[in-house]
């Protein structure tokens, strides 16, 4: 077994240190006890009192003995659905943990690195991700046109389709500026929700003084009802390990970190081996395929932390920092990782650039539907015949993705809502004639965000669904901002009838006022976000709020 | 000159100056909790919101630099809203936060304050209390009466940005954030210095200065007398809070220019010794090996035989004084006057010379 002083020696030399270390003497102990973090603490040479803190600011890292080998179990809005609760009792020392993405499969639960996944009663099972069904309309794809070929994982698999062709063809014969050109004229944009344009981002780091400038893989997919990046590095790690060596080659990044959610364990190794056998053929590293462009690429595990998707929160954790997000502007394209040069891409994104500049910018625009450009992954889970994920033309009808692809509702049932954007877009109550695209979905009061659909049929219970968001929102705010530390909180106790007015009209004025102020103020997207969960539940669902506050009152 | 305009009225700045610091210097009365402007402006209380022409939300001042052309708005009735919303909510979790003794700290009446302003006595937002009181921290100094936060994180800043101690920290998140120390321990097995700092900054009484807390029931208002801290050299700039012709308690004077608000465990909280019933009230003389209570002319007269004697066998080098850092600065300055003018030597010091 390695010692404390093995351990530090192995990981304080190494860029953004502090989360495998801390994850080496997790997997070693089973916890984080207190001489680890004095040795930790020592070791990086981070106050105690600040490395404490930040520990438990994550949800999975265990302070008790025996922690790490405890289930924990998914609770996240589907899984709760088809018995996270029952299961959770069935299970020794089980605790809960939010949206662990296998909502296409559910329920999932982690037990020390194995990611289970199984239902009330039956056996847990270490299962591979649900592959994506082939594109119900037959359109073509981007990010899975080849994704379903065996082999595809493997270096050999994914280059005998074409794969790092694009990333030879810019080192060998292209250049810098070319690249940003062609991922410009694309109209590809920010894959993970912000939507940001991706061609703009990598030509103010491209442009930025100072470096070495950095690469991150926003891999952190903890939006509850997300789990598409989960299948794009399951199934086609290179492709985002491709589109990361390209923005390296087109802003000058020598250095590159894939930032992957702790529930993700399996996709951890898949990620190294991938990243092993790229160095070894000479598509990263020192000298990439013989040229002068070297590229180091890293995988950093998170603990368990939502707010850690938020991209300044992600580079806070990165750099072993309390993850609270920063002030914006400087923006991380010009203070990123240490304060220099950043992209920071959704694995998305990355994934859909080798296919972008193998085939041209117009052929990517073409994808969309309309004046949309490109492409876009949904994870479709919930009360519908066919979950899973899909990936539409962006400007897709809603109608056609539900009922056509994916089956409709239920046998004997209809459906009621849809949440968009994971749960950051709150709900639909009437979508009939919601285009999947931002311009439609943002004059409805909501966003694609990073495309997470969950489906409620009539069964369902609006309020006590909005209850259990919020609850999310409140249990992973980060506690730096006021509106969201406080309003989280209060919108959950309002929702669960704990605490607030009993006169109806009064209980909406607070939900209102607290929500308005939450949207305008917060200092991150999710305070600013949470408060649509109360917004759309109010707007598409009066009747539903009106039933519950009556029933309080008897 | 790069100008920005503020409430209707173009006024030019600094390179680097934020839009709350030039509303400042225009007597902009905008709000805040987390600020200290000694400390990194951090954007949390998010009651410093103005509008900004151009931007789809209101920003934080603190954190927004000025740039030139900007066009911002203090005190919008749609930012008084934010801000009522966001006093309402605070004092929702912090109840008793209008009722704060300031002997507990300087900063500790902000948040009463802006209660009153923004008329938030409790009645909205009902709801849980975060923050968990620490009696169990039975340090003579610093009170941890936690449930009274409200997660500003001054305290842990201050100790960071101007103590350089690291002594607290936040643990856990959102609601459950609580001001710790490593392993959630007593300050006292912490890196803690108890310099006070933290407790200056509290904007709400969360931490306190047991000291000073101990005459909160005495009857009448206390004064402050601004002097400066005559433990050691530096010469932090204090004012001391006398009640009744007695001094209850020490604040740093955040004016200070030498220290800025800050003190140390000794400036802070060492005051008590100035009453104490163990002070000598006259002057003793050795007799026979044992110190009896003497007449002032008869300790003299001792004191200068003995000096005589000194300087007229050894010369004038022989004698070495040493003043105490708890002597009043006048004594200190006699000291030396009368070893260099008296005895002819330099050979003078001070006990907080370090």
């Amino acid at each position: 077994m390695s010692t404390d002083q093995d351990l530090v020696a192995r990981w304080a030399v190494e860029p953004a240190p502090l989360l495998p270390l801390l994850h080496a003497f997790h997997n070693r102990d089973g916890y984080l006890s207190e001489a680890a973090l004095r040795a930790v603490s020592e070791g990086l040479r981070i106050p105690l009192a600040d490395l404490y803190g930040t520990v438990t600011f994550y949800h999975h890292f265990a302070r008790e003995e025996g922690g790490h080998s405890r289930p924990r179990v998914c609770d996240g809005p589907i899984c709760k659905l088809r018995g996270s609760d029952e299961l959770m009792a069935e299970l020794d020392g089980a605790t809960p943990m939010p949206c662990a993405g296998r909502c296409d499969d559910p329920i999932p639960v982690l037990v020390e690195n194995r990611y289970l996944a199984g239902r009330p009663g039956a056996k847990l099972r270490e299962t591979p991700a649900p592959m994506p069904d082939d594109n119900p309309g037959e359109l073509e794809e981007c990010c899975f046109a080849g994704i379903r070929e065996d082999g595809r994982a493997t270096l050999m698999g994914y280059c005998s389709d074409g794969g790092y062709g694009a990333l030879t063809r810019a080192v060998r014969e292209g250049s810098p500026a070319g690249v940003i050109e062609v991922v410009e004229a694309s109209g590809l944009a920010g894959r993970g929700g912000a939507g940001f344009p991706t061609g703009r981002k990598w030509r103010a780091v491209a442009e930025a003084p100072g470096g070495p400038k950095t690469i991150v893989c926003n891999a952190d997919e903890g939006e509850p009802g997300c789990f598409k990046d989960r299948v794009l590095m399951d199934y086609d790690p290179h492709a985002v390990i491709e589109g990361m060596a390209l923005a390296a080659f087109a802003t000058g990044a020598t250095r590159g970190f894939i930032y992957l959610r702790y529930e993700y364990p399996h996709t951890e190794r898949i990620l190294e081996d991938a990243i092993l056998d790229a160095r070894d053929a000479g598509l990263l590293g020192q000298r990439i395929l013989g040229s002068d462009f070297s590229f180091e690429l890293y995988v950093r595990r998170g603990a368990g932390a939502y707010i850690c998707g938020e991209e300044t929160s992600l580079l806070n954790s990165l750099e072993g920092k309390h993850p609270f997000p920063r002030n914006k502007p400087p923006y991380p394209v010009t203070h990123g990782f240490e304060d220099l040069p950043t992209v920071v891409n959704n694995v998305e994104t990355l994934a859909s650039v080798p296919p972008i500049l193998a085939k041209g910018a117009d052929w990517y625009r073409g994808l969309g539907l309309g004046d949309h450009a490109g492409t876009k992954i949904i994870s479709l889970s919930g009360d519908v015949q066919r979950p899973g994920n899909y990936e539409v033309p962006i400007g897709l009808p809603l109608d056609t993705l539900l009922n056509d692809w994916a089956g409709g509702p239920l046998e004997g049932r209809t459906f009621q809502a849809v949440t968009m954007a994971g749960l950051s877009g709150g709900f639909l109550g009437k979508f009939d004639d919601v285009t999947l695209d931002e311009p439609c979905l943002r004059a409805r009061g909501s966003f694609l965000g990073a495309g997470g659909i969950m489906v409620f049929d009539d069964r369902r219970d609006m309020v006590d669904l909005a209850r259990q968001a919020m609850a999310f929102f409140a249990h992973e705010s980060c506690g730096k901002c006021f509106p969201c530390r406080i309003g989280t909180q209060r919108l959950t106790e309002r929702l669960a009838g704990e605490a607030g007015p009993a006169d109806a009209d009064e209980w909406k004025r607070e939900v209102a006022d607290i929500g308005t102020t939450m949207a305008a103020v917060s200092a991150c997207g999710l305070g600013i976000a949470a408060p649509l969960i109360t917004q759309s539940l109010l707007r598409d669902f009066p009747d539903a709020v009106d039933a519950n506050l009556e029933a309080r009152k008897s | 000159m790069s100008t920005i305009t503020i409430d209707g009225q173009s006024v030019p700045f600094e390179d680097g100056e934020t839009i709350y610091e030039v509303s400042r210097r225009l007597e902009r009365d905008v709000p805040t909790l987390c600020y200290d402007d000694r400390l990194e402006a951090f954007g949390a209380c998010r009651l410093c919101v103005v509008e900004l022409e151009g931007a789809r939300n209101p920003v934080a001042s603190c954190t927004t630099m000025a740039a030139d052309g900007m066009v911002v708005r203090t005190a919008t009735e749609a930012i008084e809203r934010h801000r009522k919303t966001l006093m309402d909510l605070v004092v929702s979790e912090n109840p008793k936060g209008a009722r704060i003794d300031p002997l507990r700290g300087l900063a500790s009446q902000e948040l009463a304050h802006l209660a009153v302003r923004y008329e938030s006595d409790g009645s909205r937002f009902v709801g849980k209390q975060s923050g968990t009181s620490r009696p169990d921290d039975t340090n003579p100094m610093i009170l941890r009466d936690y449930d009274n936060c409200i997660s500003c994180y001054r305290c842990v800043r201050v100790c960071a940005e101007r103590e350089g101690d690291y002594a607290i920290s936040v643990a856990n998140r959102g609601f459950e954030t609580q001001i710790t120390t490593e392993f959630a321990g007593l300050l006292e097995d912490s890196d803690c210095t108890f310099c006070g700092q933290c407790v200056q900054t509290c904007p709400t009484g969360a931490l306190g200065d047991l000291r000073s807390m101990e005459a909160q029931d005495q009857p009448g208002e206390f004064e402050k007398t601004r002097s400066i801290c005559p433990y050691c050299g530096v010469g932090c700039s204090v004012d001391i809070l006398t009640k009744n012709e007695k001094i209850v308690g020490v604040q740093p004077a955040m004016d200070g220019p030498a220290n800025l608000g800050a003190l140390c465990v000794k400036g802070q909280f060492g005051w008590d010794w100035v009453d104490s019933d163990e002070r000598l009230t006259q002057p003793l003389v050795r007799k026979d090996g044992k110190l009896v209570p003497a007449s002032w002319e008869e300790a003299w007269e001792r004191a200068a035989k003995g000096f005589k004697s000194v300087v007229e066998k050894h010369g004038r080098h022989a004698v070495y004084a040493v003043a105490s850092g708890r002597a009043p600065h006048e004594s200190a300055y006699s000291v030396q006057k009368f070893v260099r003018y008296g005895f002819g030597t330099n050979y003078v010091d001070n006990c907080s010379r370090a």
